[in-house]
């Protein structure tokens, strides 16, 4: 009994730890700025109400530095909210499309065709992961520079493929030995080619696999903040972790403005995770051979 | 239709060779089962005339042409296997379809060829279920279903029936016998099975360590052993081997060191024209139609199988006759066969 109370205790310890900042970022979104800043602090909102978010969407017809009134003021900076989402929106599907297109085919190949030099391909991409980003941040800007790309979506995209292919790659290439090798060989008498059988046997049974990795680069993409900042110096491309750190960086900060921000940014990545959900099941393979 | 030439097949993963220099030539419209213990290269061997191995030296040619380097989608060959390796994702129906889809055939051809497999098959009543919903035999079934839509030259079949129950095994084999008289294409058949091997077969080629060790048809396999290795893996109860106390053939000349080979059911009352040979029993197992019974002679201990008639009971002493022409001969060095 004991032992089962301490148990729930720690459990719900753990999920206010995990789940404690989301709900106040989602319960001040809904204050004004008096009421989020009022000692002792309102957990729930005193007067709830969406003024943050009108905010928000109307802060590109308004001055750089709007009061509110109660409600706070608006930071310099907040008329980019809106487009720097776009921008996060598309440099995320992007990565999380060609991500997906590379990591298939090169896992495939690894997992599945016999060719010299394989596992050594494997290590190779792999190793590329090992050495942290903050190293490669001088090099990668040299780079986007001389393809000409700084300060363009295509910069982030490139760079962010460089860290979830391998991943993914990885990912794949464990689910991929996991389906049974006989599904390959049968598919490939019934007259399957290695596109074939990659589209009739691996990507149907890896449903699961490619969702996940959709997830991942999406979200990667989506919460990048060490590249963007470097990578993207204007508007045109900066995404929205580097449009909302800015706001805080002001001289003042609205945490009313930048919560409901916050808010907005959380949206996107649990909208995808809720439609894929269904997708992320296993068991799809039962049945395949004997077992 | 396709005959099929192996010319010097040889396959090597890094230093382990696995088939080495396999010369085979299988007729066309012949049933021919490649048999021996696990790791003899049988798979390996059928996995290269499929296309799934590559062949490290060697050619392979269907009927003339060189097939050698030809992936396996366009060597039109089907292949049923052991896993029965059906798509989980596609229902009975599109699993047979799917071959004949892939080869763009018009769609209501493959639902008439579909059509006739089933009822060929008896799948009709389960075209629409998923793989997961089928026992063993059904599946085994829709993966012959799959291999023969296709109407290939070539049948390939990897321990087809491995995974199924005895009584299903023995339904399964008549089934395959059938096909193979109705279709009148090339089978090559693996299985360690002697007894699917003596069932089925036109032609066995027993193997060993990627050697071919002995190729004819199941009679000349079994009453003509090439060597010990093919004697003892062919029969069962398995044949007694002994250098000494049994009667030495005529043909085996003095003073050779040979070892005699008896198989259990090559026993006799004592008669004429047989010679005499007498023991202790030490086992009697009745397996119903006939015994099985363990005797001790003076070279060494002997398996029989004998007419349940015989009526012996374990400790008496038994005298049986053998007939010398029966009894086979091997060097005791090379352990190949003496022939008479």
């Amino acid at each position: 009994m004991a032992r089962r109370l301490m148990l729930a205790l720690f459990s719900a310890l753990f999920v206010l730890y995990v789940a404690g900042p989301v709900l106040w970022l989602l319960s001040s979104s809904l204050q004004m700025e008096s009421e989020i800043t009022a000692v002792p602090p309102n957990w729930l909102p005193p007067h709830p109400g969406l003024h943050n978010f009108s905010a928000i969407f109307s802060a590109g017809d308004s001055a750089e530095y709007v009061n509110r009134g109660i409600a706070g003021f608006l930071p310099s900076g907040a008329a980019n909210l809106l487009p720097s989402l776009y921008n996060s929106l598309q440099v995320g599907l992007w990565v999380a499309a060609l991500n997906l297109v590379f990591s298939l085919t090169a896992a495939y190949a690894i997992a599945v065709i016999d060719f010299k030099g394989r596992r050594a391909t494997l290590y190779t991409v792999l190793a590329t992961r090992v050495i942290p980003d903050i190293a490669l941040v001088v090099p990668m800007f040299l780079v986007i520079r001389n393809l000409g790309l700084i300060n363009s979506l295509g910069a982030l995209v490139v760079t962010y493929l460089a860290v979830t292919v391998p991943f993914t790659i990885f990912i794949l290439i464990s689910y991929f030995e996991g389906i049974p090798r006989d599904l390959y060989r049968a598919s490939r008498i019934d007259g399957c080619g290695h596109w074939g059988a990659l589209r009739h046997v691996y990507l149907p049974l890896s449903l699961p696999a490619l969702v996940a990795a959709l997830m991942f680069a999406f979200l990667t993409s989506w919460n990048e903040f060490l590249f963007a900042l470097v990578l993207t110096q204007n508007v045109a491309a900066q995404t929205l972790p580097i449009i909302i750190a800015g706001f805080v960086m002001d001289f003042t900060t609205s945490f009313s403005f930048v919560n409901a921000a916050g808010v907005i940014a959380i949206l996107p990545p649990v909208l995808l995770a809720v439609i894929f959900q269904r997708y992320i099941v296993s068991g799809l393979t039962a049945g395949a051979v004997k077992g | 239709m396709a005959a099929i030439t192996l010319q010097g097949v040889t396959k090597r993963y890094g230093s382990v060779t696995a088939v080495q220099a396999l010369d085979l030539a299988i007729h066309e419209g012949e049933f021919m089962v490649l048999l021996g213990p696990s790791g003899c290269g049988k798979t390996t061997t059928l996995n290269m005339i499929a296309g799934l191995e590559e062949i490290s030296d060697g050619t392979l040619l269907f009927d003339t042409t060189d097939v050698t380097r030809l992936p396996p989608h366009k060597r039109e060959v089907a292949m049923v296997f052991q896993s029965y390796a059906l798509y989980p994702n596609k229902t009975v129906a599109e699993n047979i379809a799917f071959p004949l889809k892939l080869r763009r055939v018009p769609k209501a051809e493959i639902e008439r060829a579909v059509a006739g497999v089933a009822e060929q098959l008896e799948l009709t009543p389960l075209l629409g279920r998923r793989p997961n919903q089928l026992s063993g035999g059904q599946r085994q079934r829709v993966a012959l279903g799959r291999a023969i839509v296709r109407q290939p030259s070539v049948f390939l079949m990897d321990e087809p029936l491995s995974n199924l129950d005895a009584t299903l095994r023995l339904s399964m084999r008549s089934l395959i016998k059938r096909l193979h008289h109705q279709l009148k294409a090339t089978f090559v058949y693996v299985t360690h099975d002697q007894a699917e091997a003596l069932t089925l077969a036109d032609r066995i080629a027993v193997m060993r360590g990627g050697v071919v060790q002995q190729l004819d048809t199941p009679e000349g396999i079994y009453e003509r052993p090439a060597n010990i290795f093919v004697a003892s893996f062919l029969g069962s109860p398995q044949i007694n081997l002994l250098r000494e106390g049994l009667p030495r053939p005529d043909w085996v000349a003095e003073g050779r060191d040979v070892i005699i080979g008896l198989r259990p059911e090559d026993v006799a009352r004592p008669g004429e024209g047989l010679a005499t040979l007498g023991g202790r029993v030490e086992l009697v197992s009745p397996l119903g139609s006939e015994t099985q019974l363990e005797v001790a002679l003076s070279g060494g201990s002997v398996t029989l199988r004998v007419p349940k008639d015989w009526r012996v009971r374990e400790g008496e002493a038994l005298e049986f006759g053998v007939d010398p022409a029966r009894l086979h001969a091997f060097d005791a060095a090379t352990e190949q066969r003496i022939a008479p």
